[in-house]
């Protein structure tokens, strides 16, 4: 029964690190800049909705919609006047703005909100189901389910609409795009911005599930970063795949290994599977 | 080319005499600088030279830091053996992690190295000789003057390496690699050789750094010793000052120090963000550093910025 426990605490939180490295495979696989600053829009998403929620008294979930809108504005702001600058600039420096800019809007965060810890705790975020002796937590089941649409409402706009043809065009050839008419500099913008709204709302969810600080966006990056590596950067549900066992291999090393040993174990797998793949791996590189 | 090399020299001497000066704050300053120049040269080796983003470099100064401490702390040994023991494992993990780690290529040897600090960090805080989670503490020694003339020493060593590198038939080998590495391997490069040395040599020099400053500041934790912002500060740097260059990324490192410091000193909680706006701006207006930034200057005056954009926009 305590391993069904783990197995089902892994899913859960396993669906909404797969929600946060949507946003930064989006960016990474259209754009080709790997965003050092992604976990930072999760942070920020965080006190959006935290701000909604305690300022406007908004239920947590109804304010996602309204964080993912502002992340998506700070995104393509950030991508139409800045990004779009260096775009072509080497990979190295792409990872170093963004890094530059990690730095920057951390610091923002510690002084507007200063550091300390903030939860959502909505009035049911005590409330929980058992179901066959396993206990499932409402808010973190809720996560997931969002976590969930999210991707699926990612990929049908991708394949099914006008917006995501050009995106998936201009990921796979950007000079053929151009020529059927797309204008990269706006397509590259709103595609940060995708981004940038996906993990707001993931930031959302994960300051229900956990707590928001200005610091957390570090290892955010680096678990988003190893998620996208193992899901892929072609398809949403490899993510979403690639954040489950993510979070499944933590939740059991957590147990059974040492709770020290959960980010090494991300980390172990990774560099094993680009070891032992490389074909798969240098595709997209 | 003569009077360069004398040029150098003579800064070289009038920084060794500056703990003549007697200011304690000055000197430790000092020490910093030069321990974050060497690791920026160190880094240059690989990510400047041969132009693989290396994020694995804190790994090889945890290790420099461990050997030394552990060799001090729990075997008794004097310093310099220490020294000897951490570059030995930096080299050797070097080598071990080199070979199928190189293989990779852009942002995915960056990744698998980042992974390194993280996994070394966890099993040095689960072995009992490492101190587990608590770390170790060295025997106390108060002499800065000796702790910053050996860091001038290295940072002297690391960059005569360098200016080696950059006219040897080696250091062609790495910027061919860095340039076209399949082109480069069709001319002949033994590219495997090359890179794996290169690494080996950049973790030679980090390591001897981290030894040095875990000496100094008799205290070392896991955390701390395998720091990934101290790899992206070195990254940093050395893409500051001009990465493939000589003295670029010590010059870079010597000014990005001192105006942290500067910043840290006048307003202690705004100087990370503005080093972080630093960085944004200096990627957009000085995309290949300062080295660069010189030589545009001389031909271009202010034009150069607007070329750089020009250049790397959309």
């Amino acid at each position: 029964m305590l391993f069904a426990q783990i197995l089902v605490n892994g899913v859960m939180l396993g669906g909404l690190y797969g929600l946060m490295a949507l946003g930064m495979a989006l960016v990474w696989g259209v754009l080709n800049i790997v965003n050092l600053a992604h976990g930072a829009f999760v942070m920020l998403g965080g006190y959006c909705v935290y701000f909604l929620f305690t300022g406007l008294h908004l239920d947590p979930f109804a304010a996602l919609p309204i964080a993912m809108v502002v992340m998506f504005v700070v995104g393509y702001l950030l991508q139409r006047y800045l990004l779009n600058l260096i775009i072509r600039s080497s990979h190295l420096n792409t990872l170093l703005i963004t890094f530059g800019l990690d730095v920057v809007l951390t610091y923002l965060a510690q002084l507007a909100f200063s550091a300390d810890f903030r939860a959502i705790n909505p009035t049911y975020a005590g409330s929980n189901v058992t179901l066959l002796g396993v206990t499932i937590p409402l808010v973190r089941f809720g996560a997931f389910l969002t976590a969930l649409v999210l991707a699926a409402a990612l990929w049908v706009m991708l394949e099914r609409t006008r917006l995501g043809h050009s995106i998936r065009a201009t990921s796979q050839n950007l000079i053929a795009a151009r020529l059927y008419g797309v204008d990269p500099a706006q397509l590259y913008a709103v595609t940060f911005g995708l981004g940038a709204a996906l993990a707001g709302a993931a930031g959302g969810l994960y300051g229900m599930v956990s707590q928001v600080t200005p610091y957390i966006g570090a290892t955010l990056t680096a678990k988003s970063f190893v998620i996208t590596i193992m899901g892929g950067l072609d398809n949403p549900f490899g993510i979403i795949l690639g954040g489950l066992f993510i979070g499944i291999a933590e939740a059991l090393a957590a147990i059974y290994i040492g709770p020290t040993f959960t980010d090494a174990i991300s980390f172990g797998l990774l560099v094993l599977i680009l070891v032992a793949r490389p074909a798969r791996s240098l595709r997209g590189a | 080319m003569k009077g360069r090399v004398a040029l150098l020299g003579l800064c070289a001497v009038l920084l060794a005499l500056l703990p003549l000066t007697g200011d304690d704050v000055l000197i430790q300053y000092g020490i910093d600088a030069l321990l974050f120049a060497t690791l920026a040269q160190a880094w240059n080796i690989i990510g400047g030279f041969a132009g693989y983003a290396s994020f694995g470099n804190s790994s090889f100064y945890g290790l420099g830091t461990y050997g030394t401490a552990i060799a001090m702390a729990q075997l008794h040994l004097p310093f310099w053996v220490g020294l000897c023991l951490g570059a030995f494992l930096a080299v050797v993990c070097a080598v071990l992690i080199g070979l199928p780690i190189l293989r990779l290529r852009g942002h995915y040897f960056a990744i698998a190295t980042l992974g390194l600090s993280a996994t070394l960090s966890a099993i040095i805080a689960n072995l009992d000789i490492s101190g587990r989670n608590i770390g170790l503490i060295l025997p106390l020694t108060r002499n800065d003057t000796m702790f910053y003339e050996l860091a001038l020493v290295l940072l002297v060593a690391a960059t005569g390496t360098v200016a080696w590198i950059a006219r040897s038939r080696f250091g062609m080998g790495l910027i061919a690699i860095r340039e076209n590495e399949d082109a480069a391997q069709v001319m002949g490069v033994n590219t495997t050789l090359y890179k794996v040395t290169a690494l080996v040599l950049s973790a030679f020099f980090t390591a001897l750094a981290g030894g040095i400053h875990a000496y100094w500041i008799t205290f070392i934790d896991p955390a701390s010793a395998f720091d990934l912002t101290l790899n992206v500060r070195m990254v940093i740097m050395a893409m500051f000052g001009g990465p493939g260059t000589v003295l670029g990324p010590v010059i870079g490192s010597f000014i990005l120090t001192f105006v942290y410091q500067l910043l840290a000193s006048s307003i202690s909680t705004a100087a990370a963000l503005l080093f972080g706006i630093v960085i944004v701006l200096a990627v957009i207006f000085m995309p290949r550093g300062l080295w660069d930034l010189a030589g545009g200057l001389r031909r271009l005056g202010p034009r150069y910025f607007l070329q750089n954009i020009r250049a790397h926009r959309l």
